[in-house]
């Protein structure tokens, strides 16, 4: 599970990078102006050539696979990154990747002009595998109606990724976010990425059917399986931010004359977080080399990633606010920041328990 | 009255009285602030409110007894009224003066400061607030270093509190204050009456994990307190003080917000949005919950029983706290996983009764993120989990 060079480079560029931009008063003052995409972050993520990394180097990417995406997630996680990364990077590699139309975008992708985020979630919980969502033919073209709710970092989009029926089969459609016919209402989110939710009642043209029937259904299982594994990776980042935060701060606090951190109760608590998060490590580095290598076993793996991260990532920032106690509770305080994106990780693309489910499946 | 009924007839017919009460008093906005609660306190007007409804119907403190104002209802009438507020949606009002401070007062208080106090109290136009952790002092409470010093009639208070809930709407706070620094620390805290109005109080509120603000520090600079607020004998305080967190801890019933967490699930579950509708294994971890609140309901009740109306339910209390507080954050849990993604928008103004506008959480999402966030705080607020398990293994299993 050791990384390679080019893999600890990547690692140590992005930690420094993140590190030394990254201030979490900042983070709260720009949330609270709804700033969830800063400017010249999302320009010198570009220039890093962090959106080129699932392309191919005929299109001037870099070629990555997803286990240095998921170096980018667990950094993410770590320093609590709002920027729509992982969301755009998910799209990128499955549905842009997968689409001769998407082709032409690309150049933008990559020097981050477009951010394109995929639109999933209706209000039925079924909706996110079969949308009610509908593309249907017209006299002229195409005509895209239905509504697509809780976008994560919806609110940074410049583009949705529309996941539709069209009769056939699935389709994703792209639709630019100011396009005429497109309703889009952004709010703000607890864990600072901003959502959004929209109403789809415009006509589409074929550039913007990006793939269609087998192909859109093969994207929408890729995009699912990607974002598992991005999500584990997150996940795993902010939980060992979380056990860091929490095992420096006991180590400080007094009470009863005493580091907290000196008593065993709360030393045996701290040590099954450090179990858990190094257990759900391994699980995760194991989904992405499973996909990079297209091991049979890589739908099984990033279903297995996706349960024990969102069961960890849960349980140790739960815990992360325990042992600091009411510090933690407040949001001026880092480690329940963690948590709250930890949270809505659980929930993005698909659930602890539809990850569940489909790995019984798998096994039957 | 039928003698072989079950249940007897009365307990029906008061709970009948009880709702055709709330269906009257209950105005849409009180029901909108009791809907959107999520943490102990509603929207604070509307608790104020509500609270004043209460007391002009003489069902201000109905655990307090008789003589005080109270209701003079047996244990099953005051469980049934406040589960019927709970299910009606009722906002819930600051309750740290008469569910704490009011059975100090009554028990250690003198007739003058039962005089004085009690009134305002029961009728909801006095709020209090708690003043009992610091910034170095929170599960070490008894380390605490904010000062009393005698001068003339008077107390100088100097020092801070923390985590003080509602401390920037009361008028007055409770507080325990350190006048002998020469003993053993529990025997030099006394337990002092401040009028948050007097010079040199300054409060500075907090955001909540949630986005809301609830908590507060307060800070005090020479602040000069009559010593005739001292409540009980000086360096007596800690005493005042235990007995008190044990009526924070045992006083109140949860099971009857565990019962309305169930009820908002079957509703959820019920509901186009539920996002775990097709999980086998997510019905079977509601109805373990179901249970164990069952566990829970049954434990209240049978220590409940023993006692007569004001009094102290002893370290008993820990064991309700730690059960109602844990299982509380299971259904908080179990809540968000059901909401899934449609939990995600955090919108402050939509909590506010007022807002009759649409909603970017579904409908039966817009508390399920706030609530589930603020359960967190519910194991570390009046004594964490880790110190009421450790009060368990010494006064209870005597270890």
């Amino acid at each position: 599970m050791t990384m390679t060079e080019e893999q600890t480079m990547l690692w140590d560029t992005a930690d420094r990078y993140l590190r030394e931009n990254t201030d979490f008063n900042q983070r709260r003052d720009q949330i609270a102006e709804a700033i969830y995409n800063q400017p010249q972050k999302w320009q010198a993520f570009a220039e890093m050539g962090w959106l080129a990394m699932p392309f191919p180097e005929s299109m001037d990417g870099l070629n990555f696979g997803l286990r240095e995406i998921a170096i980018l997630a667990e950094l993410c996680g770590q320093y609590l990154v709002t920027e729509p990364l992982i969301d755009t990077l998910a799209v990128a590699s499955t549905v842009l990747m997968r689409s001769e139309r998407a082709t032409a975008l690309v150049p933008d992708v990559i020097s981050g002009e477009l951010i394109a985020i995929a639109a999933i979630d209706e209000p039925t919980a079924e909706s996110r595998l079969s949308p009610s969502c509908t593309l249907s033919q017209t006299d002229s073209g195409w005509h895209l109606q239905g509504k697509k709710y809780w976008i994560s970092a919806g609110a940074s989009a410049t583009h949705f990724v529309v996941l539709a029926d069209s009769g056939n089969g699935l389709a994703w459609v792209l639709v630019a976010k100011n396009a005429e016919g497109l309703s889009c209402e952004t709010f703000p989110t607890h864990d600072g990425k901003g959502g959004a939710n929209c109403h789809f009642d415009l006509p589409i043209n074929d550039d913007q059917i990006l793939l269609m029937g087998d192909a859109a259904a093969e994207a929408l299982a890729a995009f699912r399986e990607c974002a598992m594994t991005l999500s584990s990776a997150e996940t795993l980042g902010a939980a060992q931010a979380a056990l860091d935060t929490t095992v420096d701060y006991t180590k400080q606090r007094e009470q009863f004359g005493q580091p907290l951190a000196s008593f065993q109760a709360l030393q045996h608590r701290m040590a099954n977080m450090l179990i858990q998060t190094e257990t759900t490590r391994s699980l995760v580095y194991a989904a992405c080399d499973a996909a990079d290598r297209d091991s049979p076993d890589r739908g099984r793996f990033a279903r297995a990633a996706k349960v024990k991260s969102a069961a960890v990532g849960r349980k140790v920032t739960q815990e992360a606010i325990q042992l600091h106690g009411g510090i933690a509770t407040t949001d001026e305080y880092i480690v329940g920041h963690f948590f709250k994106r930890v949270t809505a990780l659980e929930t993005w693309v698909c659930s602890k328990g539809e990850a569940l489910q489909e790995f019984m499946a798998l096994d039957a | 009255m039928n003698a072989s009924s079950p249940l007897p007839t009365d307990s029906d017919a008061f709970r009948a009285a009880v709702r055709d009460f709330l269906r009257e008093a209950l105005t849409p906005e009180l029901i909108r602030a009791g809907e959107r609660t999520t943490s102990v306190f509603s929207d604070f007007e509307a608790g104020r409110q509500w609270q004043s409804i209460l007391h002009q119907r003489g069902w201000g403190a109905p655990d307090w007894p008789l003589e005080y104002g109270g209701t003079g209802w047996d244990i099953q009438q005051r469980y049934i009224f406040q589960e019927e507020c709970r299910q009606a949606n009722a906002p819930t009002p600051v309750m740290m003066g008469i569910q704490m401070l009011g059975p100090m007062l009554m028990h250690f208080g003198t007739p003058s400061q039962k005089e004085r106090f009690l009134p305002g109290i029961i009728s909801g136009s006095n709020v209090w607030c708690q003043g009992y952790s610091e910034p170095g002092s929170g599960s070490d409470l008894a380390s605490l270093k904010t000062t009393a010093e005698h001068d003339g009639d008077d107390f100088i208070v100097n020092g801070t509190k923390i985590w003080t809930s509602m401390a920037h709407y009361s008028d007055w706070i409770f507080c325990l204050v350190r006048t002998d620094k020469t003993v053993k620390p529990q025997a030099g805290i006394s337990f002092l009456l401040i009028d948050m109005a007097t010079p040199g109080i300054t409060v500075k509120p907090f955001t909540s994990l949630d986005g809301e603000v609830e908590q507060c520090q307060v800070f005090f600079e020479d602040v000069r307190v009559p010593t005739a607020n001292l409540l009980g004998q000086e360096n007596q305080g800690w005493t005042v003080a235990k007995s008190l967190l044990e009526f924070e801890r045992g006083g109140q019933h949860f099971t009857i917000d565990l019962k309305k967490q169930l009820s908002k699930m079957q509703h959820m579950m019920s509901s186009e949005t539920c996002r775990v509708t097709a999980d086998p294994t997510f019905a079977y971890r509601v109805a373990e919950t179901q249970i164990d609140v069952m566990a829970l309901e049954q434990t209240e009740l049978r220590i409940k029983g023993s006692l007569t109306a004001g009094d102290n339910p002893g370290a008993l209390s820990s064991l309700v706290k730690v059960s109602g507080t844990e299982l509380g954050q299971r259904c908080a849990e179990l809540l968000i996983e059901a909401a899934g993604q449609s939990a995600i928008p955090w919108q402050s103004e939509v909590l506010a009764p007022s807002y009759e506008g649409s909603t970017a959480a579904a409908s039966e999402s817009v508390t399920t993120m706030a609530e589930y966030i603020n359960s967190r705080a519910t194991t570390i607020y009046g004594g964490t989990a880790e110190i009421q398990r450790s009060i368990i293994a010494k006064h209870v299993l005597g270890l």
